[in-house]
């Protein structure tokens, strides 16, 4: 392979780590502080590319996608608040599964929804920033670069969100012990609406900024929730530089995943291999928070 | 309602529900064939074709829910069971040019096969992270599928021609309904059997299990296996009716068939799931057919419904509607059940039953052999040595309290002892057989009890199954896939549930007694049949000084004239100095000294270790 290949690969790798570390960052936040896995996460991410799709072609390209992406970002924040409040609320410290049924229902309601509002038909929007850049021989669409760049905004933003504010701490503390934290005064319950409805703007956002470098069809709901899945997991879930290795990891394996020949049987199923093998050594992934 | 709930569920109504469902599936052809008569729209060919498809969904979900309902495990990877056991069928009939009887026949095994490999990997992980690993397995097995065009077609898939004697839709529908009848037959007496309760036992409380000697882990991984068989079975026949073999039915998503119609059934009734299915079939059918675009949202809903209102499925119905019953008749007031215990068990401890209870080991003592023998055993966490280079002996027919102010180190070296925690280093020998750093179930089934300092009991299961599942598990009853459980050791466990004053709660579920009777049933458990050495972490924790007594005449007796060994530790001092013949006291993870009660009383040390903890606490306070 030349170093001009190499490196074709590697942004392609960079350009789907970046969207796909912004919907799993939403799921693994949601997880370590709600201990909930929320299974309509990929839907809310669905949502959102279709409403940024739609907004945009209605407004044109250009500014037409950045009010979609604020539009849609807003809506999935609002849907994700009133998905906490009406059902998440009700299965706190239920079994695993019936949260897995509650949220699964949920994710089946957004979907169908979806499919009425939207159609069944595969949608397209124009990139905000056309154009290639040329290096190498190989010509790179601008707009993965601007991806690239969102993902590393949105890292340190929530870092900073973790890190610096009194809402991180809060999270924070909720993640080792609510009770506790509930005990020193903080509204707990409110609280963990902030983090679902901050989770579920990730997804939206995630969905936004894909929208313009893929076909947006009514089946991306389950395809990029395996994808989040499988980073979270393999970072490790609540984590959020977990969250950032595991889309690295995941994105990479994809990107240089099509070097392999398709007839190979596990040409997809890379992914999920370095997922099984990363639980066998870690069962926690790399760096998991120990189950409460 | 509590009171009528096993009566409405139980005996004849039951079976009579049962007879209803296997009449309506054997009467379907024709009743489709009349439909069609009186209906000219209605196709039966159609009809027959979608109860083919519900038998087998009843089928795929039955096996699902041997994870979900009996043993608490969530898999995303049944689907990619079920895909195994259909491509099985297609490749062996149609590559291989055999009769079609002989890939259905290979379907469970290499199902089962397949399962037990992806089950062993899966098993690395617990809980949430077991079922993330299945989803992950179950992408690699849909990925092969998808993409050996070689063998399985790719995303074609295998289309297959049934032979002539097949081909006919009432002919295939009762010949599925044969095979989904038979293998409905196998689950049942699988989950009635001790082997089933096993199962219950892992599903209400893993740790528990352990600790009566139940295999955790093998036992999952067995009936992983078996769900993936009958997830085999269930796929060969989906290849028949459908003629065709593809890779969607393994994706991840499929998983949610069998989930939402085990959940619309209910969980916890055998055949939930299967009536599960033929609702599901009906509403996927009329739904899809007026509304294609919402079937999606209303199912949903419905999902929604059930896990907000009624988590136990269409089964568990009856108990909610009596519940709103009552509260319509009687106002807000009804909502506590009108039996439930109120502490009193161990008021009416029987010490005179206990005594003659068969269920209670005896033997032979020989008081100046050792039962138990510590060596040097010590266990540290990160820099903290929490049992540090302990020794003891327990003789047998002692009663051996173990003293110390917290920290101590004294429940950690029950862990230690019990094998929840192996030890850095030292040796346990119990019984002439070196026990150090065995697993709980091992250690348990060499005659150890344990009664936890925190009440582990089967929550949902009944006084009397608490007790009986202990004693199938502690006699290695549990591997037997046959029998019926309920019915093994059933007077014995009555006979320990009246000793310890729970005889009139053994029909209850365990969870719905008060504290003090759940202390009763922990108490009970650790005696049950087999227990040379009883361990009892702060037995009396939480009760009066008057259950206190109680409880303790009890333990002292039963000790005494039925020749058990005790290992206890306590925080109470009068409990400690009127039961125990020899007493150890730890501090700060080590043994500080050892004696009888009355050297004990008297050492300075002791009294300087629990007068310095007095103060401490003082100045904490």
């Amino acid at each position: 392979m030349t170093p001009a290949e190499l490196l074709l690969f590697t942004v392609g790798g960079l350009a789907y780590a970046a969207y796909l570390f912004i919907v799993a960052a939403g799921l693994s936040l949601v997880f370590g502080a709600l201990r909930v896995i929320n299974m309509a996460h990929g839907s809310l991410y669905m949502v959102a590319a279709f409403v940024t799709v739609v907004v945009a072609n209605q407004l044109g390209a250009g500014l037409g996608f950045w009010a979609g992406l604020l539009v849609a970002v807003a809506i999935t924040g609002a849907i994700g608040g009133i998905i906490e409040v009406l059902v998440l609320r009700r299965v706190y410290g239920r079994e695993h599964l019936i949260q897995l049924l509650g949220t699964y229902a949920v994710s089946l309601v957004v979907a169908g929804g979806v499919r009425i509002v939207f159609g069944a038909n595969y949608r397209t929007v124009a990139s905000p920033i056309p154009g290639h850049i040329s290096i190498g021989g190989f010509d790179y669409a601008t707009y993965s670069f601007f991806m690239i760049a969102a993902a590393l905004v949105i890292a340190a933003g929530v870092w900073a969100m973790l890190y610096r504010t009194n809402l991180g701490r809060n999270i924070r503390a909720a993640v080792a012990d609510p009770d506790l934290l509930n005990s020193t005064g903080v509204n707990v319950t409110r609280l963990y609406t902030t983090v679902f409805v901050i989770g579920a703007a990730l997804a939206g956002l995630g969905g936004a900024i894909v929208a313009p470098s893929q076909a947006i069809g009514s089946s991306i709901d389950t395809d990029v929730l395996v994808l989040a899945f499988a980073i979270s997991v393999i970072g490790g879930l609540g984590s959020i530089i977990g969250s950032a290795v595991g889309a690295l990891i995941v994105g990479m394996v994809i990107s240089f995943g099509i070097l392999i020949p398709r007839t190979s049987p596990f040409a997809l199923a890379f992914v999920f291999i370095i997922m099984t093998a990363v639980l066998i050594v870690r069962p926690r992934g790399l760096f998991g928070l120990p189950e409460n | 309602m509590i009171r009528l709930l096993p009566r409405i569920r139980s005996g004849r109504v039951r079976w009579g529900v049962v007879l209803v469902l296997f009449l309506f599936a054997a009467l379907i052809p024709p009743l489709a064939g009349l439909n069609e008569n009186l209906n000219p729209d209605s196709s039966a060919r159609f009809q027959i074709f979608l109860g083919t498809s519900a038998l087998v969904l009843a089928l795929w979900a039955v096996s699902y829910n041997l994870m979900l309902g009996y043993t608490g495990m969530v898999s995303f990877a049944h689907a990619a069971y079920y895909g195994v056991g259909a491509y099985a069928v297609a490749l062996i009939f149609k590559r291989y040019h055999l009769p079609i009887l002989v890939g259905l026949a290979a379907a469970p095994f290499a199902a089962a096969a397949v399962g037990l490999v992806t089950g062993l990997v899966a098993q690395r992980a617990v809980r949430l992270y077991f079922s993330l690993l299945t989803l992950a397995i179950s992408q690699v097995l849909f990925s092969i599928a998808f993409t050996w065009y070689d063998v399985t077609g790719g995303d074609n898939g295998i289309s297959i021609n049934l032979p002539d004697q097949l081909n006919d839709y009432t002919t295939l529908y009762y010949f599925t309904a044969a095979v989904v009848g038979v293998c409905l037959l196998l689950m049942f007496m699988l989950v009635r059997s001790p082997f089933g309760a096993a199962l219950l036992s892992i599903r209400e409380n893993r740790q528990r299990s352990a600790a009566i000697g139940i295999n955790v882990r093998a036992y999952e991984l067995a009936v992983y296996t078996v769900a993936a068989m009958f997830a085999g079975v269930a796929g060969g026949l989906f290849v028949m009716y459908q003629q065709q073999a593809y890779p969607e039915t393994l994706y991840w998503t499929a998983n949610a068939q069998p989930v939402v119609v085990s959940l619309l059934g209910g969980t916890t009734t055998f055949l939930g799931p299967a009536i599960g299915a033929f609702i599901y079939v009906v509403l996927d059918n009329s739904i899809s057919k007026q509304f294609p675009y919402q079937f999606d949202i209303i199912l949903g809903a419905i999902v929604l419904a059930v896990v907000l209102a009624v988590p136990g499925g269409i089964s568990d119905v009856p108990s909610v509607f009596l519940r709103l019953r009552e509260r319509f008749r009687r106002g807000e007031e009804a909502e506590a059940p009108p039996l439930e215990s109120a502490g009193e068990a161990i008021q009416m401890f029987d010490v005179r039953k206990a005594l003659a209870s068969e269920a209670i080991a005896t033997e032979e003592v020989h008081s100046d052999q050792t039962l138990l023998r510590i060596e040097h055993v010590s266990r540290s966490f990160g820099g903290l040595r929490a049992v540090d280079d302990v020794s003891l002996e327990v003789k047998q027919g002692d009663r051996h309290a173990i003293i110390g102010p917290n920290g101590a180190g004294k429940s950690t070296l029950f862990n230690l002892l019990t094998g929840q925690l192996k030890p850095s280093s030292g040796k346990v020998i119990f019984d002439g057989r070196d026990i150090t750093g065995k697993p709980p179930h091992v250690i348990a089934r060499t005659g150890i009890g344990r009664a936890f300092q925190i009440t582990m009991i089967f929550p949902k299961l009944t006084v009397r199954q608490n007790l009986q599942f202990a004693m199938l598990a502690h006699g290695g009853y549990t591997v037997r896939p046959f029998g019926i459980a309920n019915r093994m050791f059933s007077a014995q466990a009555q006979e320990l549930a009246e000793a310890v004053g729970l005889g009139a709660w053994a029909d209850l579920p365990a969870g719905q007694l008060s504290h003090g009777d759940q202390r009763a049933i922990e108490i009970a458990i650790s005696l049950a049949l087999g227990s040379k050495l009883v361990l009892l972490d702060e037995p009396t924790a939480g009760m009066s000084a008057y259950e206190t007594d109680k409880a303790m005449e009890l333990v002292r007796r039963l000790a005494t004239e039925r020749h058990l060994t005790l290992l206890f530790c306590e925080h109470d001092m009068s409990v400690v100095f009127s039961t125990a013949r020899t007493v150890t006291v730890m501090h700060q993870g080590r043994v500080l000294t050892a004696g009888t009660p009355e050297q004990i009383r008297r050492n300075p040390d002791v009294q300087k270790v629990y007068l310095g903890e007095l103060e401490q606490e003082e100045l904490g306070a």
